[in-house]
């Protein structure tokens, strides 16, 4: 049976009923029509559908629809403002921080959680951010490359 | 100062804006009206005869509206080598007969993706399990289960490369080594898994958006499997999560996608499980490896013979080339003036084994690396210097088989010395290893059989001065769409955003044979630029005949400046050039065709990439674990057109080639992979990445656009090699079969300890 | 493929309790669901109904009290991580956490849901083990305790009866000069454990004595185990590396590993060999300190 689930995804606020097995990942491409973000595999393991779920970076894979009830996501459709890119997308672009690109939504949420919640971090700490992200084609140090400019002020003015 | 405008900048990528907004749409996320959802039933056996299918259960489930088998298709069995039909061995569905846990048996169609699913638990399969044979040292045997019908002792194919008298010069060697390795599998995992949406529309044309690295591909080996005429299907290529060899065959996705809608006359779409893309695709090329080098006291190396029984799997599919290439590639990159390889691939009730980056040359860089380094130990020779004394020189033949021309090995050989030098004393258990590497710029062979050449583009000028490309070339993510708009943009004299590039769709581009054998920098790149020129030719024409220069002068256009070569400043406006232009020719845009096939550039390719690549490790000897401190890369491609795009390509070729080397393997039991999941699969992640640096080198490939070749798959090659030496020099073991685990490192530590002790004594 | 279920979320302990009275067998209870989504995935694990605990705030609780640190079932792992109390008084907890999958995984999963998953190679057991935890569930008939050690049976398999949830972790204050670490052996940083070692140390008022000591394996054996005669070795003797070494292959002879994809049965001792002596020298080196 179908169960109510309210939420706001982006700002917008959503008012669906969803069965109580689907995935945040479904819902938010099946129903409320966001493609952003991508799945990987179906094990927990490559994080290419992380979401931010009340700020927190998860995978959305591995959470029920309905525990999102009452809840804020965002999704990587989220981060530019207007036609506005983030800084970490910016970044992302001048370093060649993405290849094929099917990981990077999920790379770019976990960095925008990783310095939402700790604006400094050391490299390590970086490393131990998008961690749980798999990407295949760039050996991650362009990721890291892309955050520490961010870190470092470098895209300040695209606020 | 570059004389480019365009090449060898950082630029973003042509589709960097989609892919960092999510709005880049691939396969994976294809929704059309009326669609329906696909799944594939799999044989639970290594080897079994089909007996009976029973689809009726199924089929009365709610929601289902289609269940296909073998029997639906026309029966015809595809491959990549359609030279040999004999090699044109896979049925895809399959209509008597299953050679691996994986092999198709049934597809349904159905309302979604759970009904599908549930579906496939109501087909019964009635199997006649058969003995089978899961090592090719097994399968090569008398006796062995035959695999395909006729087919002597499961040797699918050999292939024989033999320039010199080899024995002969052994007689001359003052050291002779003998060594055996075994190099092991490896799964691609693209992020995006295999997946197809396939659209039979009443006219019965097809139409299909599928993750490929090759859209003429896939539109030929359809028009084989359902007998159809080329230009009657039309395939996209949208975004493609990632490739790395394991997307230009035909899969199962793709074709029960087909053989679905051509039933229903409606959208099917089926997306691989990752437990799927694991089990039922291609994957590297397990291969044992039987090395004989001989060498005078100096260095000089004089033989080397190199034989190799690799593990095929159920089917042929790009594992022939693979062959090849790891023997021809075991010679490189070294001058060996006499050498002889023989190679068996064997047919094995396991997965098919096919094309991945590096296409057999990461498997005969880590044997050939290996070996290169103890010989160089046995004959008290720095290994640096060894390279040195063997290693290929421009304008150097590989002889009766291949013309080097630009090779820029010795220079990174210096770079990578002065690296380690710099170094200084490493900290105990820290050791270095250097790997040597080569690779080709696209493929010369036509085991494929086009019958058109190997790449071709057409490149058109709007009457607002803007460019469309069109081209067959496939983007996978290593950024070939925007490589071939810097260079159509370099050629042409306009700016990168002045370009659009269509890739891909075969319904309006060229064919080409698409991104792999890191063909398409060099080929697609030369088409698109003959096809740039021929555009800026024709504005020159008009240029020259409005400015009334005297002949004497060469125009040319830069930056959107139509101008005397000699006299820049003397010019017109590119923009208002192109409007007189169509107007002068009737309103016709302008157009301009190029291709490329290489002809009389030997057997293999028309340029080869070089480097040098040193890996350091840290070891902790009491458990074997070592840690990846850093890979320092010397690498030449040619004329670097895309600075980024080539950094991402050698770290990402790291994180691959690293796992290769460090922990990345498909463990089976009876034909069955034990860890078909990304928790169980191991990657490196950000945490386990070295530190990565690269170090340029300039060369120059007069068969390249602009002196370009290759920087795709050649990176694959030298990594596990290099950590093999690596984890020697730092604790003095060698392991001889991949990937170089802790616990093989710690037996072999255990083992010296036992054979010091044994010496003492 | 995800079987349908009907879902229920609890506000309350006692909602949820009698939920999981009235559904029985039939029934499962999920919070951050990071190791029990993946089964019902599978299909290894179909349940009709789901008892969904996450929003159970009484549940979600770090109290730093007299007699030691409580911590409520629901907790997630980046709560733990996170708390400042922790990291001061308990910091091997968040050297734990910080080796824990990934920050997505921690961010929503929790500490209860991964002590019932009852995974050998799972990372708080071990540790709550040396830090000699005790547990407490609840049921319909009110509630009950025991050592974190007893808790795991088997292989994914715990000491919760039906209609039972696990309410409560309890960590006592350790004694002074205790110190307690903890390692993870594998090949992939985040990965699983092939093998973990916990240790604490308790010095005693004399020079370098070893008062108490305990050790426990993960991924050693079908449950996360305490290598009780390997701490009997070391026990209230002066530490020296011959004793140490003498720990591990004690500790080796202690344990039941697998051979599986990760390493064979032996390898899996080996790693028990070195490391226990390793981390016990880390604890006793710290406990000086402290």
């Amino acid at each position: 049976m179908k169960k109510e689930l309210k939420f706001k995804v982006n700002g917008q606020p959503y008012d669906i009923f969803v069965e109580p097995k689907k995935l945040l990942v479904e819902v938010l491409r099946d129903l409320v029509g966001l493609t952003g973000t991508k799945r990987g595999c179906n094990s927990s393991s490559c994080g290419a559908c992380t979401v931010m779920l009340n700020g927190m970076a998860v995978k959305s894979c591995s959470v029920l629809a309905l525990q999102a009830n009452g809840a804020e996501v965002v999704t990587v459709e989220g981060l530019a403002t207007g036609n506005k890119l983030s800084p970490l997308q910016k970044a992302f672009l001048d370093h060649g921080a993405y290849q094929c690109g099917f990981c990077t939504p999920g790379m770019l949420m976990s960095s925008t959680a990783l310095l939402a919640e700790n604006p400094k971090p050391t490299k390590q700490q970086m490393k131990e951010g998008i961690d749980g992200n798999i990407c295949r084609c760039t050996g991650y140090n362009s990721i890291i490359r892309a955050v520490t400019a961010v870190v470092k002020g470098e895209y300040k003015e695209a606020k | 100062m570059s004389e480019y405008s365009v090449i060898g900048k950082r630029v973003h990528n042509v589709d960097g804006t989609e892919k960092v907004t999510g709005s880049a749409k691939y396969t994976f996320d294809v929704v059309m009206p009326n669609m329906l959802y696909g799944k594939i039933l799999r044989s639970p056996y290594p080897h079994a005869n089909i007996l009976k299918i029973d689809t009726r259960r199924a089929k009365r489930l709610v929601g289902v509206k289609a269940v296909v088998t073998g029997k639906d298709t026309l029966g015809r069995k595809q491959g990549i080598w359609r030279r040999f039909p004999e090699l044109c061995d896979e049925e895809i569905l399959c209509r008597a007969k299953v050679r691996y846990i994986g092999d198709a048996v049934a597809a349904v169609a159905a309302i979604d993706e759970d009904t599908a699913e549930e579906a496939l638990d109501l087909i019964d399969v009635e199997y006649e399990p058969l003995p089978a044979v899961f090592d090719p040292m097994d399968a090569i045997k008398e006796g062995a289960p035959q695999i395909h019908e006729g087919v002597e002792l499961n040797i699918n194919i050999n292939r024989h490369i033999e320039w010199g008298d080899v024995d002969e010069a052994f007689e001359k060697c003052d050291h002779i080594r003998e060594d055996k390795f075994k190099c092991s599998s490896q799964a691609h995992v693209c992020m995006e898994t295999h997946d197809a949406v396939a659209s039979f529309g009443h006219n019965g044309k097809l139409e299909a958006w599928t993750s490929s690295q090759s859209s003429y591909y896939i539109q030929r080996l359809y028009a084989d499997m359902l007998d159809m005429n080329e230009s009657d299907i039309r395939v996209h290529n949208r975004h493609t999560g990632g490739g790395f060899g394991s997307k230009f065959e035909l899969d199962s996705a793709q074709f029960c996608a087909a053989i679905l809608s051509q039933k229903l006359c409606r959208p099917v779409k089926i997306v691989l499980t990752r437990e799927e893309e694991f089990t039922a695709t291609k994957r590297r090329t397990p291969m044992y490896y039987f090395l004989k080098l001989g060498a005078k006291k100096d260095g000089t190396m004089l033989a080397k013979e190199v034989r190799v029984i690799t593990e095929g799997g159920a089917y042929t599919a790009m594992g022939a080339t693979a062959l090849y290439l790891t023997g021809f590639f075991s010679s490189f990159p070294y001058k060996y003036p006499n050498y002889r390889y023989d190679g068996y691939r064997v047919y094995t009730n396991t997965a098919t084994t096919s094309a991945m980056r590096g296409f057999g040359a990461p498997q005969s860089t880590f044997v050939g690396e290996s070996q290169l380094d103890m010989m160089a130990d046995d004959l008290g020779i720095d290994p640096v210097e060894l390279r040195r004394k063997n290693g290929m020189t421009p304008n150097y033949e590989v002889p009766g088989q291949a013309f080097i021309q630009s090779c820029g090995l010795h220079q990174c050989l210096d770079k990578i010395e002065e690296h380690i030098k710099k170094q200084g004393k490493l900290p105990p258990n820290h050791g270095i290893g250097v790997s040597a590497y080569g690779f080709m710029s696209g493929g010369i062979f036509n085991w494929f059989n086009t019958p058109y050449a190997f790449s071709a583009a057409l490149v058109r000028i709007n009457i607002d001065g803007k460019v469309d490309v069109y081209t067959g070339a496939c983007d996978m993510g290593q950024g070939s769409n925007t490589t071939l708009s810097m260079i159509c943009a370099e050629e042409l004299g306009v700016r990168l955003e002045d370009v659009r590039i269509f890739s891909g769709d075969t319904g309006i581009c060229p064919p080409d044979l698409g991104a792999w054998g890191s063909r398409q920098t060099l080929m697609s790149g030369n088409a698109v630029k003959r096809a740039a020129a021929e555009c800026k030719q024709q504005l020159i024409e008009f240029a020259a005949a409005k400015m009334g220069a005297n002949i004497v002068y060469d125009l040319d256009i830069k930056d959107r400046w139509v101008h005397l070569v000699d006299r820049p400043e003397r010019g017109v406006s590119y923009f208002d050039i192109v409007k007189e232009t169509i107007r002068g020719k009737d309103g016709v845009a302008i157009m301009g065709r190029g291709h490329y096939t290489p002809h009389r550039k030997g057997m293999i390719s028309p340029a080869y990439s070089f480097g040098v690549q040193a890996a350091e490790v840290e070891v902790d000897p009491e458990t074997g674990r070592y840690k990846l401190v850093n890979v320092t890369t010397a690498h030449e491609s040619g004329t670097v057109i895309n600075p980024l795009g080539i950094e991402g390509q050698l770290e990402g070729a790291i994180m691959m080639a690293g796992g290769y080397g460090f922990c990345e393997d498909q463990p089976m039991d009876e034909g069955k992979i034990l860890n078909p999941s990304i928790a169980d699969y191991k990657l490196i992640r950000s945490l386990d990445m070295p530190e990565t640096d690269i170090l340029e080198i300039d060369t120059y490939e007069p068969e390249g656009p602009f002196g370009a070749k290759e920087a795709g798959e050649g990176l694959t090659n030298p990594t596990a090699g290099a950590i093999g030496n690596a984890v020697y020099k730092a604790v003095g073991v060698r392991i001889y079969d991949l990937p170089i685990t802790p616990e093989k490192v710690l037996k072999a530590l255990k083992e010296k300890e036992k054979q010091t002790k044994k010496a003492k004594k | 493929m995800i079987k349908d279920f009907e879902h229920f979320a609890p506000k309350t302990l006692k909602e949820a309790l009698a939920l999981l009275a009235k559904y029985g067998d039939d029934c499962k209870v999920i919070c951050g669901g990071q190791s029990l989504l993946i089964l019902m995935r599978q299909g290894l694990v179909a349940p009709k109904y789901m008892v969904d605990i996450k929003g159970i705030s009484e549940l979600n609780y770090i109290k730093d009290e007299k007699d030691g640190l409580k911590i409520g079932a629901t907790t997630t792992h980046r709560a733990i991580e996170k708390s400042p109390v922790i990291k001061k008084k308990y910091p091997v907890l968040v050297e734990m956490e910080t080796r824990l999958a990934s920050i997505q995984t921690r961010n929503w999963g929790t500490i209860g849901g991964n002590i019932c998953h009852g995974d050998p190679a799972g990372d708080p057991v071990p540790v709550l083990i040396a830090l000699n935890a005790t547990l407490t569930v609840a049921g319909a008939k009110g509630k009950r305790s025991m050592p974190v050690e007893n808790f795991s049976l088997d292989y994914f398999e715990v000491d919760l009866k039906d209609g039972e949830l696990l309410t409560e972790i309890q960590i006592p204050v350790p004694p002074p000069r205790t110190s307690t670490v903890y390692t993870k052996f594998n090949i992939i940083e985040s990965d699983l454990a092939t093998v973990s070692v916990a240790a604490s140390v308790t010095l005693g008022s004399g020079d370098g004595v070893c008062q108490n000591v305990r050790i426990a394996l993960g991924a050693a054996a079908p449950m996360a185990i305490r290598a009780k005669k390997a701490e009997k070795v070391l026990k209230g003797k002066k530490i020296t590396e011959a004793l140490l070494s003498e720990a591990g292959e004690v500790a080796a002879t202690e344990t039941e590993p697998i051979s599986d994809i990760a390493a064979s049965e032996e390898y899996r001792r080996e790693l028990v060999k070195v490391l226990v002596p390793r981390m016990t020298k880390e604890a006793l080196a710290r406990a000086k300190k402290a």
